[in-house]
């Protein structure tokens, strides 16, 4: 009974895994391009929370995820309208990929000089303890609800991408990026509006990381490891899978965490490491 | 005044000089083709006129507006339509999708998707495969419809023949009588010279950037053009 605990626990915390890798996963995507300050940028709005959690005291943490998500859209959006887009248009892989380290390098230094390095976590009351039995099992809300937001985020993108015209204007700029813009299409907002979006994602993640473990300016560089995993365990580009790889990691965390309660992530690793000695495209690798 | 005036244009591919004050005009409603050897400039000209050129100098203007300044865009809104060189049509996209987004620039008029289907019925019949599932010919009528569905006023042919089947190429051909009856002016980059004079009313002959031939297509012996193509 308790492994089947830790397997639905885990099944949960993965929604909260996929969540992080799902925003660098649709940046690379339709940009082919890999943003190593997500990380930083997922820190940075757990901060942003702790910072409206002392400014409105008493107030349930879940009110502050829709102004998160708002300002890292934003952030996001003049981002990459003001710095990346020139970084893109280099056609040169590396060059957003110096761009980003620097700007993750940035990001680490000014929080720790406006933060501070102690640790921080999000107090989420009530929501972070309470739970339910069924059958004998006990489930807590807050993972349930970090599943929920995951498996809704996941289906409301894959609805956006396929089924909307902002979707489908998506999907064409991302297959010829210079031949959208002979039909009205300007790609430079198309991508900002593509980074804002990964970076909500990404938050909304931070903020709900935040109500289960304490965060320090440097835990991005840990969450961009966690995200990479996902994607990659998914399958590079394909955002679909990375809600199968995310859900994967989180069971083998908590498995791990069972058997040696000291490593439960050094076995999230190894499993990532199998899968890529197995399958090094991904799981939707070979399918694409 | 002609729909597209082009005037002394000086135009640059890569580093080398590819267009040397190159004039032409479009005039309303009427197909012009363009012809000349590989490297003449040609495609070149198409796409400082779509707006994706690198920076050139001299000047062009659709409707007595200067855009050689505009982004594409907005050349694009102004009712200027690229039938691109190897058609580059989305594969992400099914046939149906890849023609809206042609729609894209909010440009209405005759053409929408039931008389693109109509044009070309397979299409129709296609509509849901992914466009780069189809054989060569379809997918130039895909690149084609797209064009339509944001109803130029004038639509720019880079090669759309190329590496298709002489049956075929007339099937495509045999459409720019409907487009043209719709008032849409054409400006057709074709290999074969035979086939640019018989589709054109006006013909401009490239050679290594300058026009060295421009006129009604009627007018023009068949030893002629070859001086003006080989420059000989």
């Amino acid at each position: 009974m308790a492994w089947l605990e830790t397997l639905i626990n885990g099944v949960l915390l993965g929604g909260l895994y996929a969540l992080f890798g799902l925003g660098l996963a649709l940046v690379f995507g339709v940009m082919r391009m890999v943003n190593l300050a997500h990380g930083e940028f997922v820190v940075l709005a757990a901060y942003f929370a702790v910072f409206l959690a002392t400014q409105f005291p008493g107030v349930s943490p879940l009110f502050f995820i829709a102004p998160v998500a708002l300002a890292a859209f934003g952030m996001g959006y003049l981002l990459q309208r003001l710095l990346l887009n020139r970084a893109v248009a280099t056609d040169d892989p590396l060059t957003p990929v110096l761009v980003t380290f620097g700007i993750a390098v940035v990001l680490r230094n000014l929080m720790v000089e406006l933060f501070g390095a102690d640790p921080r976590a999000l107090d989420g009351g009530a929501l972070a303890t309470a739970g339910f039995e069924i059958g004998g099992l006990r489930i807590g809300w807050y993972p349930v609800l970090v599943l929920v937001l995951a498996v809704l985020a996941f289906g409301a993108l894959q609805w956006l991408l396929q089924h909307s015209r902002f979707g489908l204007v998506v999907r064409a700029t991302s297959d010829h990026r210079e031949i959208v813009r002979t039909m009205g299409v300007r790609p430079r907002h198309v991508y900002a509006v593509v980074m804002g979006l990964s970076l909500a994602f990404a938050s909304v993640a931070g903020l709900l990381l935040a109500l289960r473990t304490s965060f320090t300016p440097f835990s991005g560089v840990e969450r961009l490891l966690g995200a990479f995993e996902v994607v990659i365990i998914g399958g590079l580009g394909s955002f679909r899978w990375a809600l199968v790889g995310g859900i994967a990691l989180g069971v083998a965390q908590l498995v791990g965490q069972r058997l040696d309660s000291n490593a439960g992530a050094l076995y999230a690793h190894l499993l990532f490491f199998a899968v890529l000695m197995v399958r090094p495209n991904g799981i939707a690798g070979a399918r694409t | 005044m002609p729909l597209l005036e082009v005037r002394e244009l000086c135009s640059h591919y890569g580093d080398l000089q590819a267009l040397f004050d190159l004039s032409l005009d479009v005039a309303e409603g009427e197909a012009t083709a363009l012809i000349g050897a590989n490297g003449a400039g040609k495609s070149t000209l198409i796409r400082a006129i779509a707006g994706l050129g690198s920076r050139s100098r001299g000047a062009i203007r659709f409707d007595g507006q200067a855009i050689e300044a505009e982004p594409a865009e907005r050349i694009a809104r102004r009712g200027i339509a690229l039938v691109p060189e190897g058609r580059m049509l989305f594969p992400s996209l099914t046939v149906e999708e890849n023609l809206r987004m042609g729609a894209l620039c909010g440009r209405t008029g005759h053409w929408t998707l039931p008389t693109v289907y109509a044009l070309f019925p397979i299409l129709q019949e296609f509509r849901h495969r992914p466009a780069t599932q189809l054989s060569g010919g379809q997918q130039q009528m895909v690149s084609i419809g797209r064009a339509l569905m944001a109803n130029p006023r004038l639509m720019l042919c880079d090669e759309i023949s190329l590496g298709l089947a002489p049956v075929v190429i007339e099937q495509i051909y045999r459409a720019f009588g409907d487009i043209r009856a719709q008032g849409t002016a054409l400006l057709v980059v074709e290999q074969d010279v035979t086939r640019a004079c018989r589709i054109a009313q006006r013909v401009y002959c490239l050679l290594k950037g300058r026009v060295t031939l421009a006129g009604r297509a009627s007018d023009f012996s068949a030893a002629q053009i070859a001086n003006a193509y080989f420059g000989h």
